[in-house]
């Protein structure tokens, strides 16, 4: 899902840097309703993927990867994403 | 020892280096854009524009880009090869994604540098 989401992110920025125009059509359609709610699902997918990522990044250095922490850790993670998603959906609307 | 020749690199190990450096640096760069976006709300065409036209901005956007594509095959190297068993639709997906992603290069290179 990342994927493809990276695809629209590209090509925003691609849009946007061109010129003035593609940067109000960039504005333009990322103002309407559906477009903030996948921006907001595409902000949602990087932010459990970054914190996951953080997570792993951890597990590689050694710590949480007992029997005991590694389920805690994966709560923290599911719970901070839940946050994040929060905030992430107040900022977009 | 099963001699794999689509992942990235010669070795196991240095994707797994690819990955974790890679993966720093997008986070790196996605906090950046965040803290921008956050300190300017309401952000206009020039200010972007000239986000985009300062030298350090664009090389850390390239070596984002750079390993945003790396990330990308390492990974969906890793995905595709742990759930597609059927070698040649394997290899249409992994040719699908390898051309994907240097179109999102090439795309993100475009942009950037004639700023």
């Amino acid at each position: 899902m990342l994927f493809f989401a990276v695809g629209f992110m590209i090509w925003a920025l691609s849009n946007s840097l061109e010129s003035r125009q593609g940067f109000e059509q960039t504005v333009a359609i990322m103002t309407h309703p559906l477009a903030k709610f996948i921006t907001w699902g595409i902000l949602s997918l990087i932010a459990y993927h970054l914190l996951a990522g953080i997570k792993h990044l951890i597990m590689d250095a050694g710590y949480l990867e007992t029997l005991e922490t590694g389920p805690v850790a994966a709560k923290v993670t599911l719970a901070l994403t839940a946050v994040v998603i929060v905030l992430l959906g107040v900022w977009v609307w | 020892m099963v001699r794999s020749i689509t992942n990235l690199s010669r070795s196991g190990l240095a994707d797994w280096m690819v990955q974790r450096v890679s993966a720093v640096l997008l986070a790196l760069y996605t906090l950046f854009l965040l803290g921008i976006f956050i300190a300017n709300p309401g952000l206009g065409y020039e200010q972007w524009q000239h986000l985009f036209s300062i030298f350090w901005v664009k090389v850390f956007t390239l070596i984002t880009l750079l390993s945003l594509v790396g990330h990308i095959w390492v990974g969906m190297w890793t995905v595709v090869t742990d759930y597609i068993h059927n070698a040649w639709v394997r290899f249409i997906v992994l040719f699908a994604i390898a051309v994907t992603s240097f179109v999102y290069l090439i795309t993100g290179i475009t942009a950037v540098w004639g700023v």
